[in-house]
């Protein structure tokens, strides 16, 4: 009797002990930094639920803008669209209206499945996640909008996705700004989505305009120019395509990087040579004055609960990492590896600081931990990389390179290094990005 | 028939006077091409800078807008600097009293110090480098015995180039000042 109990338990146990299956909502689902294996996953074209034609392409065109996500994350393989069996407008998109077998047969792991329906310009958007294996919905979604915001609808539903294997949201519903080169040495500032689309250009002063910086609830961005001569800080409202001047000191900017809270503006100015930090206000008031040695004091940036910021200074002789709180006290040194650190990002995490150090004559990304120590070096190889700039899921970060020769280029990758995926291709030099925060 | 002609003489005579008056060019001209913004009460520095000089400076940033390279074409001759540094070598030090000699002879005019950098490194540390570059030789001249006030000084950091190799002999090139004569214009 107890034998039969025994080889019952035996049996029980080894059927889930042994079982190949991947139980990838329960087992497979992976921490905060990633799903533990990279997960197959299908995305069918969407069905069409209204009644006109497909004139704008959606079906694929959302299908594609989540399948360029999943591909960017690095955690997901998306099965190509000629394998797939089903045809979208003949089946349904809920779990009991169509057969799991046309997905689990081609290898999905899981499968995303939807529907939409435009009226006029209105456009609303149904997606929905399956554990094909399991055979359960993990998550359905309802956007609304105009039929021009489908790629937002995308990239939402793309983070929450990510959200499901991971726990946290992905980085895709938001922008990137950036300067490209507009001919010869001209630049201006750009946003687009992180897959290069809708791009649209912010400043068209046909001057020099560098350093994009968003404001913490996505609505403004910051970047500093020459349009009037001597550098200046600008303010420039998306909503309401407008700019301002807002750099009342005088002397000339370097930068300038938003306060977590929206409130304060940290930015360096320069007067006789000598570039310091300094708060601001919108309007450009002098709040305080951070820094007052004779060295370099430039690029700060904020820890995530706005009581640090992070900065380069070459008061020890060369350009390093430093700290201080933002009274402007307590300054230490960060960075003590390379005679060339510059260009720090305070992750959104606040434990890591991400920066560009020279190594061997190049320019590499690298992060370090907030309390010092060894950094990581995050990038490698012939070309220069700099400019790091955090996604707000701290796990992503974009950069500029000029790997492969030519023109510099943004890239994406895991705080990691892994998974460098190029995100533009402009046929400019594409510089300084700006990871937006999430968008609504 | 007299009648209807000079009537359309008339009519004639008023729209092309119509014409004329509303044909006007405006006094200010709009700055071209900020099609994605426009400036509020808080962009008054269209028209001129915070130092009272025009937009048209000369020099290197105008090179750029007119597609030309940022090369001297002056009387003032550059001076160069080591990798990240703004010390004055030797040779600058010589470069700078020609300079300020060609100054001493020429009282009225005014210059412009720009600040440069090779392209290596980022763009906001090399503005700040750029800067300490300009004030180096701004300094050294008035320690020549030129006044203050005919110096100004700009920073363009890494952002114009005079070449595009990534040789040395083309960093060196770019790790310069280059003096502007702005000669008439009236110093911040």
């Amino acid at each position: 009797m107890l034998r039969k109990l025994l080889i019952v338990i035996f049996a029980a146990l080894g059927t889930v002990l042994f079982d190949a299956r991947p139980f990838y909502s329960q087992i497979n689902k992976g921490t905060i930094e990633g799903p533990r294996r990279i997960i197959a996953i299908a995305i069918s074209p969407l069905k069409n639920l209204g009644s006109g034609d497909d004139k704008r392409g959606l079906s694929e065109s959302v299908a594609d803008a989540i399948g360029n996500d999943m591909k960017m994350s690095g955690w997901f393989r998306v099965l190509d669209r000629s394998a797939y069996i089903e045809r979208p407008q003949e089946s349904g998109i809920t779990l009991d209206s169509f057969d799991l077998k046309n997905w689990s047969t081609i290898g999905a792991e899981s499968l995303v499945k939807g529907g939409y329906s435009v009226q006029g310009e209105d456009l609303t958007v149904e997606l929905r996640l399956f554990d094909v294996y399991q055979a359960k919905q993990l998550v359905g979604k309802k956007y609304t909008g105009k039929a021009r915001d489908f790629r937002r609808m995308a990239h939402k539903f793309a983070d929450e996705i990510i959200n499901q294997f991971t726990g946290t949201p992905g980085p895709f519903n938001t922008r990137i700004a950036y300067v490209s080169k507009s001919g010869g040495a001209l630049k201006e500032v750009y946003i687009s989505h992180l897959d290069g689309s809708e791009k649209s250009q912010i400043t068209n002063n046909r001057s020099i305009n560098l350093s994009p910086a968003w404001s913490p609830d996505g609505r403004m961005l910051l970047y500093t120019s020459y349009k009037d001569g001597q550098r200046s800080l600008y303010l420039y409202d998306l909503a309401a395509g407008r700019e301002t001047r807002i750099a009342e000191r005088s002397g000339s900017s370097i930068g300038g990087k938003w306060s977590p809270d929206g409130q304060t503006i940290a930015v360096a100015f320069e007067r006789a040579g000598n570039t310091d930090l300094y708060l601001v206000d919108r309007s450009g008031k002098t709040l305080r004055r951070l820094t007052e040695d004779k060295g370099i004091d430039v690029s700060p940036t904020w820890s995530p609960d706005g009581n640090r910021l992070a900065f380069v200074s070459n008061r020890s002789g060369s350009p390093q990492i430093y700290i201080m709180d933002v009274a402007g006290a307590n300054v230490r040194r960060l960075t003590y590896s390379g005679s060339y650190n510059t260009s720090p990002d305070w992750s959104p995490k606040g434990d890591k600081i991400a920066y560009t150090g020279r190594v061997a004559g190049r320019f590499q990304i690298f992060t370090i931990g907030v309390q010092g120590g060894d950094p990581q070096q995050l990038t490698s190889g012939s070309g220069d990389n700099e400019d790091p700039s955090w996604a707000p899921d701290g796990r992503f970060l974009a950069f500029a390179s000029n790997r492969g020769g030519g023109r510099y280029r943004l890239y994406m990758m895991r705080d990691t290094g892994e998974n460098q995926n190029t995100l533009t291709a402009s046929g400019s030099d594409d510089t300084n990005p700006s990871w937006s925060p999430r968008l609504e | 028939m007299f009648d209807r002609v000079n009537t359309l003489l008339l009519g004639i005579v008023l729209c092309a006077f119509l014409f004329v008056v509303s044909g006007c060019p405006k006094p200010t001209p709009t700055p071209q091409g900020d099609a994605a913004s426009q400036d509020t009460a808080g962009g008054k520095g269209q028209q001129q800078s915070k130092t009272g000089e025009s937009t048209t400076r000369g020099g290197s940033l105008e090179d750029a807008g007119k597609g030309k390279l940022p090369v001297s074409d002056g009387p003032l001759k550059e001076v160069y600097f080591a990798y990240d540094s703004f010390d004055l070598r030797p040779d600058a030090r010589a470069t700078l009293k020609t300079n300020a000699d060609w100054l001493k002879a020429n009282s009225s005019a005014r210059v412009e110090i720009e600040g440069h950098c090779d392209e290596r490194g980022t763009n906001e540390y090399n503005l700040a480098l750029g800067a300490k570059r300009a004030q180096a030789a701004k300094d050294y001249l008035i320690s020549l015995g030129i006044p203050a006030a005919r110096l100004s000084t700009i920073s363009y950091g890494e952002e114009l180039q005079v070449c595009k190799e990534q040789t040395e002999d083309c960093w060196q090139k770019n790790r310069r000042d280059r003096f502007v004569v702005t000669a008439g214009r009236p110093a911040s």
